[in-house]
């Protein structure tokens, strides 16, 4: 009987995205059109906050054949300003999945530089066109690339490379790909406009198929702060990513070459004078704390050896075994094997227990995480269960699946680090609103760093009512580390926030010309679909948004109720204007008199009463 | 007919046009007054006001001695300071003042006049409903009614028999008319409301809820058989006519009857003629309380053998709703009720054609002109 051989493939990123285009947004020509158009929208916004450049971005769509009817070919290109990327890293950054420069750990609008390798793929798959990418990291000379993918081999290959002479530095990157401008147009219009609102400090300038410019040029001079990249939260950590930071805090021992052997000499500054064993060890002792890793751990051997460089020369190291102490080298001279007692009361022997075992718990929980400090570290070693000292590199498979759940429940850790995160500020925000919707009242909050699973977030949130604003509201402007998210609302936790708020109680009624600004920032931003357009209901964050809201809804409450008194004073002011002369006018004939009566003073009185409170209305709004 | 020439019937009609200038200057007097009032507020800064008696169900009370339906003590403020009621404020201030030249130049006009009146003087009404309800608010105000301001309704009733009136209003002052001369009748409108009541030959006063029995009674000349002056009321009794039921009965010493159909309603339509309605309860001399009701009654459906039909649902709510009222809770007015339930049907005054066109005014009147003298 002959069995049918299963035929087993590693497959490259590259393919996995082609078949699975779906997850990233590359669905059909519409909708792939505005992912394409965002992805680098976003890498350009995102190039230069990094470098604190403000940004100017241009981005251009024609149609290849404008006669043709929609899907059909269209060139997409985005230009900015940039830092650029040096011309070594081009073919790889474009024409690779999953290369990229953004993969610490801070707010960006990004994660890893994926979606710009898919809208090129998605380029090349339905147009089987090159991309072209031209950089200039210095302003002088700029290379231009054209790139296709490998897809199976996840490589690019470069069909041209060129250089020239330019006065500018920056990024362009043109791709061809099959959209549908005629459905997708809304959208990618209303994402620029989105976009601006939550990036006013950035120029961006939209000429569509229909040559049609839209500009939307910086209103806010200052970038706000960047974030800073940090190190991990302990709630928001998992078995796999210890691990690869246990595989980090161990050091290979060093090979003791001619090279070592010199720097060591070197960081001792006894590279001239040749010394005994015995002077050596005084000078390390002295110098021990500005001494690198490598230096210590030739060191800390040479202590136990008694060698000098000369003698250290003529071994090589060929097993520490710290359990029994010993250390085994080879002796060229005698070509024999050879051991000698480590004394574990030596910091020597720490040194290089450190070294192989890895670093006792409370030292890496202490170095590699924020938010544990010392005394909380062995808190923590109790709590779950392990002893303080114990080494990173002696943990079992199940005691680093004990440590990663101890880890996630333990309560006694401060809340995560925000510095990572960059909100836009409540004042650049403001005058966005002010800016966009010349509104007749507005306010602002930015609600304090939280957290959900280890995962920093702060959330933002602006309201704005009358003015330019349109009826029907409210209208909600949803941002996640400032993207507008422009598909799928209905299942979005901000709109689940709204939609169950009572606005009755905030005397908001009817179709009110009211808008909502809502801008959720962290470092991971829990979406629910790889498309990035809506955001799951994490309690944390849903209570977050809800204390916004209220607090915006209750300052509402009170422009509309001022709003609400004023109007009827002023109502009631020209109800008296329209009323009273009448009054005066009939009641003079009736009680027979030739002069109406002196009605100017009732009035006169009110109309003061009126104005006060136009004015307390007011003053509100431009709070 | 002759004017009046002697000495005597001249003086009589000086006292008359006297009493008729009495009567208008005392309005005149008492609209000057609530003016006055108003012009000191507003000279003096003040936002003007006045108390209106409260029409609400909870402030109409029966009053055993009138006889009759009248406000309580309960009055709520209208100020101009409340915008709330400023517009309602300013359209009684108008309506006062209209009110005010019509007496003044003796000129009528009638509800819906009032309503477009208004718009001369940017003095909006939404409806007629609101204009007629801001002429409701002066009658309370003043306990006046609306027709001594020279404002009648459009619903208009009819009046024949041997009754010599004198006309007081502008252009026919002192002219003289009996109302026997058109086999029609006449319609009673605002210059019959206002005329002097001069001489009479008759003794009772019909009236009578329907227009075609009206004619009927014109016709067998039931004013020189019976001595009477007939009304017709067209249904419920208009105030005018209640008006002039009333002088009839108190200037004249006519005593006065109500002949209605058989039914609850018609009932009631010689109750109001009685004791007026709880609509007008603001307002006093609009009762007959000497006034009788002689039919068709409940009873008389069995005793004639009238030819009935079914009461409506409506009509059955009407009697428990009418059961309740305090002036049916003895008489005639509770026993024939009560019968009218009982029966479940009703009859209506033609009913009696079915013995004949002239049984009504053969038989049957006579028969309760007699019963009456005794009720």
């Amino acid at each position: 009987m002959s069995s049918i051989k299963e035929q087993f493939n590693q497959i490259s990123p590259s393919e996995f995205f082609y078949s699975n285009r779906d997850l990233a947004g590359f669905s059909n020509p519409t909708r792939s059109l505005y992912t394409a158009v965002r992805e680098f929208v976003e890498n350009a916004l995102d190039a230069c906050d990094q470098k604190g450049i403000l940004p100017d971005v241009h981005l251009i769509i024609t149609a290849v054949d404008p006669d043709k009817p929609d899907p059909k070919p269209y060139i997409l290109t985005v230009k900015d300003n940039g830092p650029g990327i040096d011309a070594e890293h081009i073919p790889l950054a474009f024409g690779t999945v999953l290369y990229g420069s953004k993969f610490g750990l801070k707010q960006a609008r990004g994660m890893f530089g994926l979606g710009a390798t898919m809208a090129i793929l998605y380029g090349q798959i339905t147009t089987n066109k090159p991309v072209t990418v031209k950089s200039s990291v210095d302003g002088v000379t700029q290379d231009v690339f054209e790139l296709l993918l490998d897809i199976q081999k996840n490589k690019p290959i470069i069909v041209k490379h060129t250089t020239k002479e330019v006065s500018k530095k920056g990024l362009s990157v043109s791709i061809c790909l099959e959209g549908d401008y005629s459905k997708a147009g809304t959208k990618i219009r209303d994402y620029v406009y989105e976009t601006s609102l939550i990036t006013p400090y950035a120029s961006i300038t939209f000429d569509d198929p229909k040559e049609q410019r839209f500009s939307h040029p910086r209103f806010v001079k200052e970038i706000p702060p960047p974030p800073t990249i940090i190190r991990p939260h302990p709630h928001g950590i998992d078995v796999e990513r210890i691990r690869r930071m246990i595989v980090e805090s161990q050091f290979e021992i060093p090979i003791i070459d001619d090279a070592m052997i010199e720097k060591v000499r070197k960081d001792l500054g006894l590279s001239v004078k040749n010394l005994s064993f015995t002077v050596i060890m005084e000078k390390a002792k002295k110098k021990w704390k500005t001494l690198p890793r490598q230096v210590r751990v030739v060191i800390s051997l040479m202590s136990f050896l008694k060698m000098d460089f000369e003698k250290l020369n003529k071994i090589r190291i060929e097993d520490i075994d710290i359990p029994n102490k010993k250390l085994y080298y080879w002796d060229f001279g005698d070509s024999q094997s050879k051991s000698v007692d480590m004394d574990p009361e030596s910091q020597y022997y720490k040194q290089l227990t450190n070294t192989v075992q890895g670093e006792p718990l409370t030292t890496f929980l202490t170095k590699r995480f924020q938010r544990i400090g010392p005394t909380t570290a062995v808190k923590f070693a109790e709590y779950a269960g392990f002893k303080p000292e114990k080494r990173m590199g002696t943990l079992s498979n199940q005691e680093l699946v004990n440590l990663s759940d101890a880890l996630q429940k333990f309560e006694d850790f401060m809340a995560p680090d925000s510095t990572c995160l960059a909100p836009l500020g409540a004042d650049p925000l403001e005058k966005g609103i002010k800016k966009f919707f010349n509104p007749d009242f507005s306010a602002v909050v930015q609600r304090p760093a939280s957290a959900y699973s280890g995962f920093p977030f702060i959330v933002e949130m602006g309201i704005a009512y009358g003015g330019d604003i349109k009826s029907g509201g409210p209208h909600v402007y949803r941002y996640a580390n400032r993207i507008p998210l422009l598909y799928d609302e209905g299942s979005d936790v901000v709109l689940k926030v709204v939609n169950e708020t009572d606005w009755g109680r905030y005397k908001v009624k009817g179709e009110p010309p009211f808008i909502i600004v809502s801008h959720i920032c962290s470092t991971r931003i829990p979406y629910k679909t790889a498309g990035k357009e809506n955001v799951a209901d994490r309690p944390e964050i849903e209570r977050e948004l809800r204390l916004a809201l209220q607090l915006l809804s209750r300052k509402l409450a009170a422009y509309m109720s001022k709003r609400g008194q004023a109007d009827m004073a002023k109502k009631r002011s020209n109800l008296y204007a329209k009323y009273i002369p009448l009054i005066a006018e009939f009641c003079t004939e009736l009680a027979g008199k030739k002069k109406e009566p002196n009605y100017k003073k009732i009035l006169e009185k009110n109309v003061i009463e009126s104005k006060q409170t136009v004015e307390e209305e007011n003053e509100i709004g431009n709070n | 007919m002759k004017l009046a020439t002697t000495k005597k019937e001249q003086t009589k009609i000086k006292e008359r046009s006297k009493k008729a200038d009495e009567k208008q200057k005392n309005i005149l007097e008492m609209l000057k007054s609530h003016g006055a009032k108003i012009y000191d507020d507003l000279d003096n800064g003040q936002f003007p006001k006045f108390s209106i008696p409260s029409r609400s169900v909870s402030n109409i009370v029966f009053d055993k001695k009138l006889r009759q339906y009248i406000l309580g003590t309960n009055a709520a403020v209208r100020s101009s300071r409340n915008s709330a009621q400023l517009r309602s404020f300013t359209q009684l201030m108008w309506l006062a003042f209209f009110a005010n030249r019509l007496t003044q130049e003796r000129k009528s006009s009638t509800l819906r006049d009032i309503y477009y009146s208004s718009q001369a003087f940017a003095i909006e009404f939404e409806d007629q409903s609101e204009s007629d309800n801001i002429i409701v608010d002066l009658e309370a105000i003043t306990s006046k009614p609306r027709e001594d301001f020279h404002i009648f309704p459009e619903e208009r009733s009819s009046i024949f028999g041997d009754l010599t009136i004198e006309y007081t209003i502008p252009g026919y002052e002192g002219k003289k008319m009996n109302l026997s001369n058109h086999p029609d009748g006449y319609s009673i409108g605002p210059s019959l409301t206002t005329a002097e009541l001069v001489d009479t030959s008759a003794e009772i006063v019909i009236a009578i809820e329907k227009g075609g029995l009206f004619t009927r009674f014109v016709e067998e000349q039931v004013d020189k058989k019976f001595k009477s002056i007939i009304i017709n009321t067209g249904g419920q009794a208009p105030r005018s006519t209640r008006t002039l039921l009333k002088r009839l009965h108190e200037e004249m010493n006519l005593p006065v009857i109500v002949l209605t159909d058989g039914d609850v309603y018609g009932e009631h339509i010689a109750m109001v003629i009685k004791s007026g309605s709880a609509n007008a309860a603001h307002l006093r001399d609009l009762t007959v309380p000497d006034a009788k009701w002689v039919g068709v009654w409940a009873t008389d459906i069995e005793k004639y053998k009238l030819p009935t039909i079914p009461m409506t649902e409506s009509d059955i709510k009407r009697c428990y709703d009418l059961q309740k009222d305090p002036r049916y809770q003895d008489g005639v007015w509770k026993k024939e009720l009560d019968v009218f339930l009982r029966l479940k049907r009703k009859a209506e005054l033609e009913a009696f054609s079915k013995y004949g066109l002239t049984n009504i005014t053969d038989k049957y009147l006579p028969q309760k002109l007699e019963l009456a003298k005794s009720l």
